[in-house]
């Protein structure tokens, strides 16, 4: 436990880490005000499938609908975010020269991988606990309350979540998306592991869930069966499936579970890799 | 000689169907007539929708009308309403606005009805048809379809309760069968060449506490203010 604060303190003591909560702030701020500015022209995309047909009332464009909007670029933002330091958690010690001095003390390599792991998954956590403030905080002054619509653009298929069920669904949202997240945090871990330096986990990781999102998203019969299998697919769907009516969670288990297995074996990995890795060269 | 029995066969012909054009016309002016004192009114309504892509729980607003064509609708929460046979518009069917055709006369429920198609004069609306089953002893529109020009359809089924000398809608139940056209998203290779999917289901609307004719302002209807929980139309 020690050991993990001590990481920890070392992490959130290093001025890079807080590029991404800077980041985050800045991508938030400057969507939600872009959307107050262009609420019409977003309203009018969302809804034209409906216009022909019904008259619409009331507070669609809110604080919860501008927060599920956000977390959409999650796959996206939030990955490379997360790479900043889970990919450079093991790897800067080795750039720097510290993994010598560190490996030599008392506390035995599987403690300090685990520390360092535990770290990783923590700055995760946080990171995106902190989106969640921001887009929260800052959308319910900025838009209100109100019932959330999600839909698919351009279909005709849409689920009303009333109010009141909102934030406790928007809390599960973002504890699943935390989960998802740490998916990235193993990878970028196990990589980072590997790597001497902090530039090959960071492009190591982002490489891979780009190509599985590529891989997800292409309309062919061979990659659509494919998808099930892509942590990407459930990366994405264990948040969203909060916002669904009803909430499935048959699919949630199955998908928060196969989330924990890639975490496990990729955790595995990194802590043999790091038990037999060589300092002495 | 053939000529004279050409001539005699259209003088056969033709008056039934003038006196059939004649009855058409004075279905929709007995209805006219019988709202003529209608000046607005103001109900609840309560819509719940029973469509399988569109969930949604039961919703409930404030709706105003005022002869001919205005509509407001109020309401604290998100609010969708049907445009096409949602609410009661006795001034919907004017005889000179459309081309009117007899279709048949028959018996439904032990009732009289009797079947009009209208084609409007002017595009309006993307509406193609609408055809009307109207009661002729209470001159009601019990039912009616609306066909649109991109390919919906839609089926209401209206009942009336009596509210300050006016028959009004309590219940209307819309039947929709619509196209659902993906206009976004990623699209499959063999997208373009499919048919779209069409969308079909219920929407059963409730209305109560009418208050007719109590003197609703046009500005009434021109505000919209800050609020976001009113549309007009």
């Amino acid at each position: 436990m020690k050991l993990f604060w001590f990481e920890t303190f070392k992490t959130f003591s290093r001025w890079r880490t807080y590029i991404s909560f800077t980041v985050i702030a800045l991508i938030v701020i400057i969507t939600e005000v872009v959307m107050k500015l262009s609420a019409g022209e977003i309203i009018y995309r969302m809804l034209r499938p409906f216009q022909k047909d019904f008259l619409i009332s009331g507070n669609i464009l809110n604080a919860w609908f501008v927060t599920a909007f956000i977390m959409n670029s999650l796959h996206i933002h939030i990955p490379f975010l997360i790479t900043l330091v889970a990919g450079d958690i093991v790897s800067s010690e080795a750039t720097s020269g510290t993994i010598r001095f560190l490996l030599i003390r008392p506390p035995s390599r599987s403690r300090i991988i685990t520390a360092k792991y535990l770290t990783a998954l923590f700055y995760t956590a946080g990171l995106v606990t902190f989106f969640a403030l921001v887009c929260v905080s800052l959308g319910l002054p900025l838009f209100g309350s109100g019932d959330l619509i999600t839909h698919h653009y351009g279909k005709f298929d849409i689920s009303f979540i009333p109010e009141s069920e909102i934030p406790l669904r928007i809390l599960l949202a973002f504890i699943a998306a935390i989960w998802s997240m740490t998916v990235v945090t193993s990878i970028a871990f196990l990589f980072s592991t590997i790597a001497e330096n902090s530039i090959g986990p960071i492009i190591g990781t982002m490489a891979v869930v780009i190509v599985f999102l590529v891989l997800g998203n292409l309309p062919l019969d061979f990659f659509r069966s494919l998808k099930p299998y892509l942590f990407t697919t459930h990366m994405m769907n264990l948040w969203q499936q909060f916002l669904n009516l009803p909430i499935p969670w048959e699919e949630i288990v199955r998908s928060a579970i196969i989330l924990g297995l890639h975490n496990a074996c990729l955790f595995l990995i990194a802590f043999l890799i790091f038990r037999r890795k060589d300092i002495k060269s | 000689m053939k000529k004279i029995g050409l001539l005699f066969l259209l003088l056969i012909l033709l008056p039934p169907r003038i006196q059939a054009q004649e009855d058409a016309f004075h279905y929709l002016d007995a209805i006219e007539k019988k709202y003529t004192g209608l000046k607005d009114y103001t109900a609840e309504v309560r819509v719940h929708f029973d469509i399988e892509t569109f969930k949604a729980p039961d919703m409930q607003a404030r709706l105003f009308y005022k002869a001919p064509d205005k509509l407001k609708v109020e309401s604290k929460r998100v609010f969708f309403f049907p445009k096409e046979g949602g609410y009661f518009n006795p001034s919907l069917f004017k005889k000179e606005d459309f081309e009117i055709k007899f279709m048949e006369h028959s018996i439904e429920s032990s009732r009289k009805v009797v079947k009009l198609k209208l084609t409007p004069k002017k595009a309006k609306r993307n509406i193609q048809e609408f055809v009307l089953a109207i009661d002729p002893e209470l001159n009601l529109i019990r039912e009616m379809d609306v066909t649109q020009l991109d390919g919906r359809e839609i089926k209401a089924v209206i009942d009336y309760g009596k509210f300050d000398g006016f028959e009004l809608p309590t219940h209307i139940q819309l039947r929709i069968d619509i196209p659902s056209f993906e206009t976004e998203g990623v699209r499959e290779f063999d997208q373009l060449i499919q048919k779209p999917k069409r969308v079909t289901g219920t929407i059963e609307m409730t209305y109560s506490n009418y208050k007719v004719n109590s003197g609703l302002s046009d500005e009434f209807f021109k505000e919209t203010g800050s609020s976001p929980g009113k549309e007009r139309r």
